[in-house]
């Protein structure tokens, strides 16, 4: 065999088969069940996603296709802010094309519903999500869907774990110059999220001191492990904890740092749009990402579990031990756009 | 000492050889032709002599130095010749004065005297109201003159021309001609001219190298090229001729029965035997009625055809009592009709016997 | 005058009377429709679409903005100034020259012109980062020398990655001009003292000075419109130029007007760069078209032909083979950063993107069909108004050429922008059908078809068509029958050719995909967000395979350098 790696192969063939199959193969529940036949007429489901990784995404989209057979999952993945900007888009332009629409900044789902461009419903699987995820929104208009951790990482070779930072602000230290690789706020909505609970816990100056130390600025939060993986910089900041450790799984010298002030959580909604063109592919979809399938499908690629009934990935800190520091989705909302211009001033991109 | 010369010089690419041996000495000031047909290996001898071509054996010189020889050659811009090209390679990106000027300027002269041989060099090809147009801009005669001035201003020591006429249509080419001539004899520059139409050579040239397949052929002036060609090629390619079969017997040069006087006065050696004489169209007048002269030969004859093309008429003449025809031409007046008998007058003179 | 003595109206009216004005319509449906629009749109308040110059005020309202444009300004022309340091002692030295290895050169150009710039932007990522780029790790490991060599990171950097992959314009523009400069007009110069530099300085070059020019200017517009690069290397270099700066204007809401009017400076600047363009070749003439006595003969350079084929070998190496190698190596990889080993060595990218990746495959197959419909479309298009133009077969001929020709000078982006600004919303909504990124395509790349089809059009003499049209044949018919079976060859080639920059063509895209009609380039663009270089490089490797089939196809159908002639 030309050099494949032929364990590794097995081994992910293996738990995607199995782990496919196990799903696909466990019985529908009844919400679901009424949902099938619908979804199965109108055939597919176009899911603009910006929460988990491609590979994730990926994952999570034949999941879908091989648990309801004849519902297509069309995943459309792109970093959060250009997703939204998609959906922007198709408004604009008076085409409905999303389905499902999956963000980490959960500011867009506030928007959106003062737009009245979201649909109410509450799949009856999210009754089973993590007691702090159970219910986003009062009103039923969107879900948890997404438990982002973004924390910081570094290159063990370039930076070892007793030089490494270990809180926000000691990135801020001038030995850090040249060294450090982040998102953009632009692109991706956690690094969103990252700047506001930056700005709100330490001020306004907290980007500008950041800036001084010149950190490489990729576009979205995965920027930085690449940057990681490659040598090019020896810490990432407000890198997601799922493609750190994916990264570590494939033999890069990466180790996590849970800053000392607390994680950024990212507690993501996903919702559906009021027109979408697939109304009950759209809610099915709803049923399975609040569903323990895509908790399982995800976790392969060591994204957290939003329900307690399907483990934490390998190697992440349970939950309960770590600080989560997040602003909330009405926060979000005002806050993010704000400091992403912020940004743009003193970055100048 | 000859201002150029050539020696032995020899082109062959493979086993094809385009020139072959030419041997040619040109005097300081004198203008020499290189005349023949296309593919005679003329372009190739003067590209030679500019240097664009290495020649695979013999020698170039100018003043006594060799220039060329096979694995040793100046490159054109250290020979201080200068060259005019059929498609004039005038500068189109340049104006007038800046295409005369640019050979100047590499030789590095003061500018003002730049300056000053330009304006001069440009009323002398009558250019001077244009020297700011670009080539675009003029005629194609004009350009031509550019081309002229270009070459002539830097005072090569050779200048070549490579058929700098034959862009040109027929009333320009020829007023061209006499200007080419006229450069000359003002500026008197050793010049090689390469063409395939004898009008133009013979127009302007002090001697004409008519060349056939590789080789120079007869090197002579003008009118002797004319009246007296060597070969059996030159007697034919200059101006057009009845080439006879006829004998030397006893010294006489006898063309059938007719005797065309002792063939000493024809050529300088001729043994008793078969020779091919050339019999030009112009040494021969038709008459109605017998002429006397001591000097010509009086044969009866028939019109046998006859063309009108203008400037004269062609007639093809029979001798009685012979099976030749020939062709004789005579101005428009002399309008003798098909199937006359007529008298034909011969001048020996013009007679040459042709190898 | 009496009806009988002329003939009837009917059989006056040729029936092709028809298409000429579908053609037209065509033409403004394709190409005016959307500037203009786009020019109106920027007048319009957003939603109510009141009268106002407030989009103007809005777009260069902030110093950022204004950056933005300058970068753009600097970087077009940083970008074609090093094209032509590049190109131009190649094209002289394969059309003029002695110099070895000149299949190599081509085949050089070739690829660097297949290759999509948004590859070698990842490519030279992986080669010139500062830290971890392959030539700065093997710099400090043979000097041990601290800081690195080279930073694709730099405004320099970006110019030059861009460089890289526009030369070949420049090339093949210089290269054909040359080609047609008789050897007298180098001969010329010699004999009055010129060598061999001084007559390429002070003649060969002048010579070739519009072709020069154009290829600049087509590269200053070409990179003031590029995205893929400006996001891929200009965000971490923290250059902001005018297309992310357009992007951001798209972020909600979608602000097409701010956009719009934001855009039209890019047009205005082409604008001015043609009338310099025209005023500096006023009267000159150029290339001599006194093609009679034309002989070509390669001018001999001595050793001086290695130093050449040296800067040949150089180009080549940084344009092509090593950031091919680095992407090869990369979609290779487990982790691209552990560098060339055996364990390291997987397929599982391939495997990801070939059979797990929703899009890929939807995306492989939209390249493959919106490239072809748009070839085909904008074949069609262009070989119809090149036969009217060439034939002068109606009074506003010339008008249907300029038409065609004009999406030559603009910005692919503000294409996009007008496209979207027309057609996206109502009336139309076609934003997220395969049509509007269609027609996109077949209008930006028009000026390619229409330029080889007037070629091969000037190439066919109208007797030929005359002479079957005398026997009773209609205009269409023998266009049909005989026209167009002997334009064959270049027909086939120009359609190719679009073919392939449409497969890589990103910047006109990026604004006008759905979720159902992403491209190949899109995906590789999106994927590049996600910082997983080795799926990107092997989605890159696909792509390259793609294209790699299809210029083999062309070249065993057209003939070997069909991309790069320029009839």
């Amino acid at each position: 065999m030309f050099l494949i790696d032929r364990r590794q192969m097995l081994a992910l063939a293996a738990w995607s088969a199995a782990a496919t199959k196990a799903w696909a193969q466990s019985p529908l529940t009844t919400a679901e069940h009424a949902l099938y036949d619908a979804a199965r007429r109108e055939g597919e489901i176009t899911w603009y996603s910006g929460q988990y990784s491609a590979d994730a995404s990926e994952a999570a989209g034949r999941a879908f296709t091989a648990r309801y057979p004849g519902v297509r999952c069309n995943v459309v993945r792109s970093t959060s802010q250009v997703a939204f900007q998609r959906l922007s888009q198709d408004q604009r332009a008076g085409v409905a094309q999303c389905d499902v629409f999956s963000s980490t900044n959960g500011g867009h789902y506030i928007q959106l519903k003062r737009q009245n461009r979201l649909m109410q419903f509450r799949p009856a699987s999210a009754d089973g999500l993590l007691p702090m995820l159970r219910q986003a929104d009062p009103d039923n208009y969107f879900q948890s869907s997404f438990l982002g951790i973004y924390l910081m990482a570094h290159n063990t070779r370039l930076v070892s774990e007793a030089d490494a930072p270990q809180s926000w602000t000691d990135i801020l230290d001038p030995k850090w110059r040249d060294k450090l690789a982040v998102g953009h706020p632009g692109f991706s909505g956690a690094i969103g999220l990252w700047a506001l609970q930056m700005r709100t816990m330490f001020g306004p100056d907290y980007l500008r001191r950041f800036e001084r130390n010149k950190p490489q600025v990729g576009r979205s939060s995965i920027d930085p492990v690449t940057m990681m993986n490659a040598g090019e910089r020896g810490v990432g900041v407000a890198v997601p904890s799922a493609s750190t450790l994916f990264a570590m799984s494939r033999g890069n010298p990466l180790k996590l740092i849970y800053p000392t002030e607390g994680v950024i959580a990212a507690l993501s909604p996903s919702a559906i749009i009021r027109n979408a063109p697939h109304p009950n592919a759209a809610k099915l979809f709803m049923e399975f990402t609040c569903g323990p399938a895509l908790s399982i499908a995800v976790r392969e690629l060591f994204n957290e579990s939003i329900r307690p009934d399907v483990q934490p990935p390998e190697g992440s800190r349970p939950l309960d031990q770590v600080r989560m520091l997040a602003p909330s989705l009405e926060e979000a909302e005002r806050g993010v756009p704000e400091v992403r211009e912020q940004w743009r001033e003193i970055f100048g991109v | 000492m000859p201002r150029l010369t050539l020696t032995g010089l020899t082109k062959a690419y493979g086993r094809l050889t385009v020139v072959d041996r030419v041997d040619l000495t040109l005097e300081e000031g004198e203008f020499v032709s290189l005349l023949g047909p296309s593919g005679c290996g003329k372009t190739t001898t003067l590209r030679m002599i500019a240097g664009f071509v290495d020649p695979t054996g013999g020698t170039i010189s100018v003043d006594g130095a060799v220039l060329s020889a096979p694995g040793a050659v100046v490159p054109p811009e250290r020979r201080g010749m200068s060259m005019i090209f059929q498609s004039y390679a005038i500068w189109p990106n340049m104006t007038v004065e800046e295409n005369v000027a640019f050979g100047l300027k590499l030789r590095r002269l003061p500018g003002d005297e730049v300056k000053r041989r330009v304006r001069e060099m440009l009323a002398v090809v009558k250019l001077d109201q244009l020297a700011h147009r670009y080539p675009a801009e003029l005629s194609g005669g004009q350009q031509q003159r550019v081309a002229l001035a270009r070459a002539i201003v830097v005072k090569p020591s050779v200048l070549l021309l490579d058929e700098p006429l034959s862009n040109l249509d027929a009333n320009l080419r020829e007023e061209m001609r006499f200007e080419i001539r006229r450069l000359h004899d003002e500026f008197r520059i050793t010049t090689v001219y390469v063409t395939h139409d004898q009008a133009e050579a013979m127009a302007t040239s002090d001697r004409i190298a008519v060349m056939n397949q590789g080789r120079i052929e007869q090197v002579d002036a003008p009118h002797l090229l004319y009246t007296k060609p060597r070969t059996r090629f030159v007697a034919g390619f200059v101006g057009r001729t009845n080439l006879l079969e006829a004998r030397v017997e006893g010294g006489r040069l006898m063309l059938e029965a007719l005797d065309l006087g002792p063939a000493a006065a024809v050529a300088p050696v001729a043994a008793d035997g078969p020779v091919l004489i050339s019999l030009r169209p112009q040494a021969m007048t038709i008459h109605e009625a017998a002429p006397d002269g001591p000097a010509t030969l009086v044969l009866p004859a028939t019109i046998a055809e006859r063309t009108y093309l203008g400037e004269s008429w062609d007639y093809v003449v029979a001798p009685e009592g012979t099976g030749l025809r020939l062709r004789v031409a005579a101005p428009p007046l002399e309008a003798h009709d098909s199937g006359r008998p007529v008298w034909l007058a011969l001048d020996p003179r013009q007679v040459a016997i042709v190898a | 005058m009496s009806a009988a003595l002329r003939p009837s109206r009917l059989r006056l009216l040729e029936p092709v009377m028809l298409l000429w004005l579908a053609l037209i319509a065509a033409l403004l449906v394709l190409v005016a429709g959307p500037l203009l629009k786009m020019v109106l749109v920027s007048f319009e308040m957003q939603e109510t679409g009141e009268f106002t110059f407030q989009n103007y005020l809005t777009a260069y309202g902030r110093q950022r903005y204004l950056d933005a444009l300058r970068n753009s300004l600097l970087l077009g022309a940083l970008a074609a100034a090093m094209s032509v340091v590049i190109a131009v002692p190649m094209a002289w030295a394969v059309s003029r020259t002695d110099m070895p290895g000149k299949g190599f050169t081509w085949a050089m150009v070739l690829a660097a012109f297949v290759m999509p710039p948004y590859l070698g932007a990842i490519g030279w990522i992986l080669l010139a980062g500062p830290n971890s780029g392959w030539i700065n790790v093997t710099w400090r490991a043979l000097t041990g020398a601290t800081e690195p060599l080279v930073n694709v990171y730099t405004f320099t950097g970006m110019a030059f990655v861009i460089a890289l992959h526009s030369f070949p314009l420049v090339f093949i523009f210089v290269k054909s001009a040359l080609d047609l400069i008789s050897s007298e007009m180098e001969d010329a110069a010699n004999i009055l003292g010129g060598g061999t530099w001084t007559t390429m300085r002070r003649v060969t070059l002048p010579l070739v000075w519009p072709s020069i020019l154009g290829g600049f200017i087509l590269i200053f517009l070409e990179t003031i419109a590029l995205f893929g690069t400006p996001a891929i290397i200009g965000i971490p270099a923290r250059i902001n130029v005018v297309t992310t700066q357009l992007w951001q204007f798209f972020e909600d809401p979608v602000r097409v007007e701010v956009a719009a009017a934001y855009a039209i400076p890019l047009l205005l600047i082409t604008v001015g760069l043609i009338a310099v363009q025209k005023l500096m070749l006023a009267r000159k003439g150029f290339v001599s078209q006194t093609g009679k006595g034309g002989e070509r003969r390669e001018v001999k350079l001595g050793p001086w032909r290695w130093v050449l084929f040296g800067w040949c070998l150089t180009v080549g190496l940084l344009a092509v083979v090593k950031p091919l190698l680095v992407l090869l190596q990369a979609s290779f990889a487990k982790a691209w950063g552990r560098g060339f080993s055996l364990d390291n060595l997987t397929l599982r990218n391939y495997r990801f993107i070939l059979f797990e990746h929703d899009m890929a495959p939807q995306s492989v197959w939209n390249t493959v069909w919106f490239s072809a419909a748009s070839a085909t479309i904008a074949v069609i298009l262009a070989l119809l108004v090149a036969y009217i133009v060439i034939r002068r077969l109606m009074r506003f001929a010339d008008a249907l050429g300029f038409l065609a020709m004009a999406p030559f000078v603009i910005p692919g982006i503000v294409m996009a922008i007008g496209f979207y600004a027309a057609y996206a919303g109502p009336p139309l909504s076609l934003y997220g059908s395969g049509l509007l990124i269609i027609l996109a395509f077949a209008a930006r790349f028009l000026p390619i078809a229409y330029a080889s089809s007037q070629a091969a059009m000037r190439a066919v003499h109208p007797e030929m068509e005359e002479a079957a049209r005398i026997l009773g044949s209609g205009r269409l018919h023998a266009i049909r029958k005989v026209t167009a079976p002997l334009l064959k060859t270049s027909l086939l080639g120009g359609w190719l050719v679009v073919f392939i920059v449409a497969s890589r063509e990103l910047s006109a895209a990026i604004f006008l995909v759905g979720p159902r009609t992403r491209t190949m380039s899109v995906l590789l663009y999106d994927l590049t967000e996600q910082g997983n270089f080795e799926v990107v490089a092997a989605f890159g490797g696909v792509l390259l395979v793609i294209t790699m089939v299809i210029v083999g196809i062309g070249m065993k159908l057209v003939g070997r350098d069909f991309m790069l002639r320029r009839e």
